[in-house]
C-alpha cells in the first residue's frame, strides 16, 4: 500500500493554477525526492498532503484514508521556512511540538535526538540564541520527534553546511531504516540522486517526472559525453552534432544530437587537445532539470 | 480537544512565565488608577499665591458687597487655624471705576493685565443688574479669565453680588433683610448612602454619607479592572498570532492542529492569563480595601458576574484579534488594525460618565445589552444600580454567549485562510471577504 496517494488534484489561488491535475503514489518505505523550479507548485502540494491547503478537486490519501478534516499525527512536518518559538528554551518547544502530535515517550526522545545532532548543550537555552544552522536542526527534531511515520520535508538541506547536512542525510536515512516513509523537496540534485529511491519533479504544477533515478534517465538514453581535457571549453567550440556544453570548470558536460556517435566527438577532440577523461553517461539529474526547465525550454513552452 | 488544552497551555504559559507579566501586574494598575492616586495625593496641592480680581461695577451696586465678601472669606480659609500655614489663596478686590466713554478700551486694557498675570480675572457688572427682566442685555455679569469656564472663583463671586442684588430687591418691596437675618439661609441636601438591615443582626444601619468621589471612583474600579483583564488576555493575541504568521510558526502547528484548534487553544490562553490576573486583582484589591476599614464598598454581589464576563469577553474578544492578528503580515499592519480593533473596548469608555449618571436611562440599557459592551457597561451598572432588573444580566450573559459563538466562528473561518496567506493586505475588505467564504 501506498503511503500517499494522489489523484488528478487540482489547486487555484485566484487565477493561479498552483497544482494541475496532479497523481502520484508514494510508496511506503520509501525516500522520494521533490524537485521543480521555485513558485512549480512543490510546497502547495506538501501543504495539501499535510491537510493545511484543501485541493479544489481531486483527492488526496495518506495511509489509506482521505484526510480532509482528519488529523495528521502520523505525519511530520518540516516547513521550508523555520517555525520556532524564539523566547521558548529548545527542550520545552521540542517538547511543545511532540505532544502536540501527541508522541509517545516525547521526553526520551527529545534528549536522544538533542544527543544524536549535538544539541545536548543548548537544550536549556533560547531559541532565539541559536545560530540558524541549529535551529534548522531543531525543527527537523521537531519535524520527527513524535515518531511519524510519514516524514514531510521542505528543504530540509538548505543553509546547512556539510557537516550539518551530513547529520540530517544520516537521519533521514535512519527514519527510513526504521520504516518510516521520506519526502523531501530539494533543489541541490545531487542530494536527490545520492539519497532517493525515487524522484518525482513539477514543473507549473503539472507533473514532468516520476520513477527511479535509472527509469528517468533512460527516458533520455545515453546522450551525454563528460569531458576533462586540457583545452577546457575553450576547445569545445563548434563541434558538430554537440547541441549544447555545460561547463562545470574542470569538467565539460556535451549533450549530443539524437543520431551522433559519441566516438566520432572523441576522434574530434583528440584532433584539438589532450583528452584526459572521456565518459558516455546517462545525463544527471541537474541537465535533465535544466532541459525540462532552463531557458530554452521555457522558451519552446512560452513560445 | 488535547491540542486544543496543549496549545493554550503553551500560550499561558509563554505569558505568565515572563517578568514582564509579573511587572506588568503591579504597574498596570498604577498607570490606569493613576489620575485617581493622584488625586488622592496631590488633592491638596494648592495655588496659594493671592488672586487680584478686578470688579468693573456699572451699575453702582455690588462692588462692595464683594469686597466684604473676599474680606469674610479671607478671614476663615485662607490660613490653617491651627498650623497658620496659607492653606488658600487670598481673593484681593480691585474696585475699577467704569470707563463709559471707551468701555471696549477698558475691557482690553484690563484682559491685557489678565494675560500679564497681573490680574487673575475681571467682572463686570452690567448697569442694569438689579432688574434683569426689564433688559437682559444690560443685566448681564461677565466674567473674564483666561479659562474662564473651569474657574471655580467664578462661581464664587456671583454669590456675593446675587446675594446684594436680592438685598436691594426686597428693601424696594418693603423688606428690610436685617430683620430677617436667616432670609437667605441655605441648607443643602447631603447625599446619603441607602439604609439597610444587618445581615447578622436585624438593625437597621446608619446610612453613610456618600461624597462626590465616592459615587464616581467606586463603580469605575470594576469596568477599569475589566478593560485591564481585556488588556492582559484578548489585545495582545493580535500581536502573538501576527508574529506566529510571520515567523512562519504558523505553519509548523498547523502541521499538528487545524486551524480553528490553533485559534481556540489560543483564545483559550487568553483566557486563562486574563482570570489570573482578575483573581489577583481581586484578591489584592479586596483585602487592600478591607484593610483600609472600607470593606462595606466592595460590591461583592457583582464579583461572579465579573468572571463570567471576563470569560466570554476575552472569548469574544479574543476571537477577533486573532482573526485580525492572522490577517497581518507584519507589525505595521498590526498597528494600522489596532485602533479599530480597540473600539469595542473604547466605546463604553467614552460612555462611562453619561452611564453612571443616569445607569437606568434607555441608552444605558441598550447599550449595556449590546454584548461587546456588556462586560463594562452591565457591570458599572450592576455595581451602582442594586435593583437592576436581574433579566438584564442574563439577558446580556445569552447575547455575549451568541456573540462569542459567532465570533469563533467566524474568527475561525477568516483565521484558517489567512493564517498562511503572505503578501494579500490586511485590510476590513480581506477580513469580510473571508468570514463570508470561509
Amino acid at each position: 500500500m501506498s503511503a500517499v496517494e494522489i489523484e488528478a488534484v487540482r489547486k487555484t489561488f485566484g487565477k493561479t493554477v498552483a497544482v494541475d491535475g496532479l497523481s502520484l503514489a508514494v510508496p511506503r518505505g520509501s525516500v522520494y525526492g521533490f524537485i521543480g523550479p521555485n513558485g512549480s507548485g512543490k510546497t502547495t502540494t506538501l501543504r495539501m498532503i499535510m491537510n493545511i491547503y484543501y485541493p479544489d478537486s481531486g483527492a488526496i490519501r495518506v495511509f489509506g484514508e482521505g484526510l480532509r478534516g482528519a488529523s495528521t499525527d502520523r505525519i511530520g512536518y518540516m516547513p521550508e521556512e523555520r517555525g520556532l518559538y524564539r523566547r521558548m528554551k529548545v527542550r520545552d518547544v521540542l517538547r511543545f511540538y511532540g505532544d502536540l502530535k501527541n508522541g509517545r515517550d516525547v521526553r526520551c526522545e527529545v534528549d536522544r535526538w538533542l544527543e544524536r545532532l549535538e544539541l545536548g548543550d543548548w537544550a536549556d537555552k533560547k531559541v532565539e540564541t541559536l545560530s540558524k544552522g541549529m535551529a534548522q536542526k531543531v525543527q527537523f527534531i521537531a519535524t520527527v520527534v513524535a515518531r511519524p511515520e510519514l516524514v514531510i520535508l521542505d528543504e530540509p538541506f538548505t543553509g546547512l553546511d556539510p557537516v550539518n547536512a551530513d547529520a540530517i542525510r544520516e537521519a533521514v536515512l535512519e527514519l527510513q531504516a526504521d520504516g518510516a516513509t521520506v519526502i523531501f523537496s530539494t533543489h541541490d540534485m545531487s542530494v536527490a540522486e545520492r539519497m532517493c529511491d525515487f524522484i518525482f519533479m513539477i514543473f507549473k504544477g503539472r507533473k514532468v517526472l516520476d520513477g527511479t533515478l535509472a527509469a528517468i534517465q533512460a527516458q533520455y538514453g545515453s546522450d551525454t559525453i563528460r569531458v576533462k581535457s586540457e583545452g577546457g571549453a575553450a576547445v569545445l567550440a563548434g563541434l558538430d552534432g554537440v547541441e549544447r556544453v555545460t561547463n562545470f570548470g574542470r569538467l565539460q558536460e556535451l549533450r549530443l544530437a539524437g543520431d551522433r556517435d559519441p566516438y566520432t566527438i572523441l576522434r574530434e577532440l583528440v584532433a584539438r587537445t589532450r583528452v584526459e577523461s572521456f565518459e558516455i553517461a546517462r545525463p544527471s539529474l541537474h541537465d535533465i532539470f535544466v532541459r525540462i526547465a532552463g531557458p530554452e525550454a521555457k522558451e519552446a513552452v512560452d513560445g | 480537544m488535547d491540542k486544543v488544552r496543549r496549545i493554550a497551555q503553551r500560550e499561558y504559559l509563554a505569558t505568565v512565565r515572563t517578568k514582564g507579566f509579573i511587572i506588568g501586574l503591579v504597574v498596570a494598575p498604577v498607570v490606569f488608577g493613576g489620575s485617581a492616586l493622584a488625586m488622592v495625593l496631590f488633592g491638596d496641592q494648592v495655588d496659594t499665591r493671592d488672586r487680584v480680581i478686578a470688579v468693573v461695577d456699572r451699575s453702582g451696586l455690588v462692588a462692595e458687597a464683594v469686597v466684604a465678601a473676599a474680606e469674610a472669606r479671607n478671614a476663615v480659609v485662607v490660613y490653617d487655624g491651627e498650623t497658620g500655614e496659607k492653606v488658600r489663596p487670598a481673593l484681593v478686590i480691585a474696585v475699577v471705576e467704569p470707563d463709559d466713554r471707551d468701555p471696549d478700551g477698558q475691557r482690553l486694557e484690563l484682559s491685557n493685565r489678565v494675560r500679564d498675570r497681573r490680574l487673575h480675572a475681571f467682572v463686570e457688572v452690567g448697569p442694569g443688574v438689579l432688574r434683569p427682566r426689564e433688559d437682559t442685555a444690560a443685566a448681564r455679569i461677565r466674567y473674564y479669565a483666561k479659562s474662564a469656564a473651569m474657574d471655580d472663583l467664578r462661581s464664587w463671586v456671583e454669590r456675593p453680588i446675587n446675594g446684594r442684588l436680592r438685598e436691594l430687591r426686597l428693601a424696594a418691596a418693603g423688606v428690610e433683610p436685617a430683620e430677617h437675618g436667616d432670609m437667605f439661609d441655605w441648607v443643602g441636601a447631603a447625599p446619603t448612602g441607602l439604609v439597610v438591615r444587618d445581615p447578622e443582626t436585624g438593625a437597621i444601619e446608619q446610612p453613610r454619607s456618600s461624597s462626590e468621589a465616592e459615587a464616581i471612583i467606586a463603580p469605575l474600579v470594576m469596568p477599569m479592572l475589566m478593560l485591564l483583564v481585556i488588556m492582559w488576555g484578548a489585545v495582545p493575541l493580535l500581536n502573538a498570532v501576527m508574529e506566529e504568521k510571520s515567523q512562519r510558526i504558523a505553519e509548523v502547528v498547523l502541521g499538528s492542529a487545524k486551524p480553528f484548534e490553533f485559534m481556540l487553544g489560543k483564545v483559550l490562553g487568553g483566557v486563562a492569563v486574563s482570570l489570573t490576573a482578575a483573581t489577583v486583582y481581586i484578591i489584592a484589591g479586596v483585602l487592600v480595601i478591607r484593610n483600609m476599614g472600607l470593606a462595606e464598598y466592595i460590591p461583592y454581589h457583582v464579583l461572579p458576574w465579573f468572571f463570567v464576563y471576563t470569560l466570554l469577553a476575552i472569548v469574544m474578544l479574543g476571537a477577533i484579534y486573532a482573526a485580525f492578528g492572522s490577517i497581518c503580515n507584519d507589525p505595521s499592519e498590526a498597528q494600522s488594525l489596532m485602533l479599530p480593533a480597540m473600539l469595542p473596548v473604547m466605546i463604553p469608555m467614552f460612555v462611562l460618565v453619561p452611564v453612571l449618571k443616569e445607569p437606568e436611562s434607555t441608552f444605558s440599557t441598550a447599550l449595556s445589552l449590546f454584548p461587546l459592551f456588556t462586560p463594562i457597561l452591565m457591570l458599572i451598572r450592576q455595581t451602582v444600580l442594586e435593583s437592576l432588573p436581574v433579566w438584564q444580566p442574563l439577558l446580556g450573559v445569552l447575547g455575549m454567549v451568541a456573540f462569542a459563538a459567532l465570533a469563533v466562528w467566524t474568527g475561525g473561518r477568516v483565521f484558517r485562510v489567512a493564517i498562511l496567506m503572505q503578501g494579500t493586505p490586511a485590510n476590513l475588505g480581506n477580513l469580510v471577504r473571508w468570514a463570508l467564504r470561509g
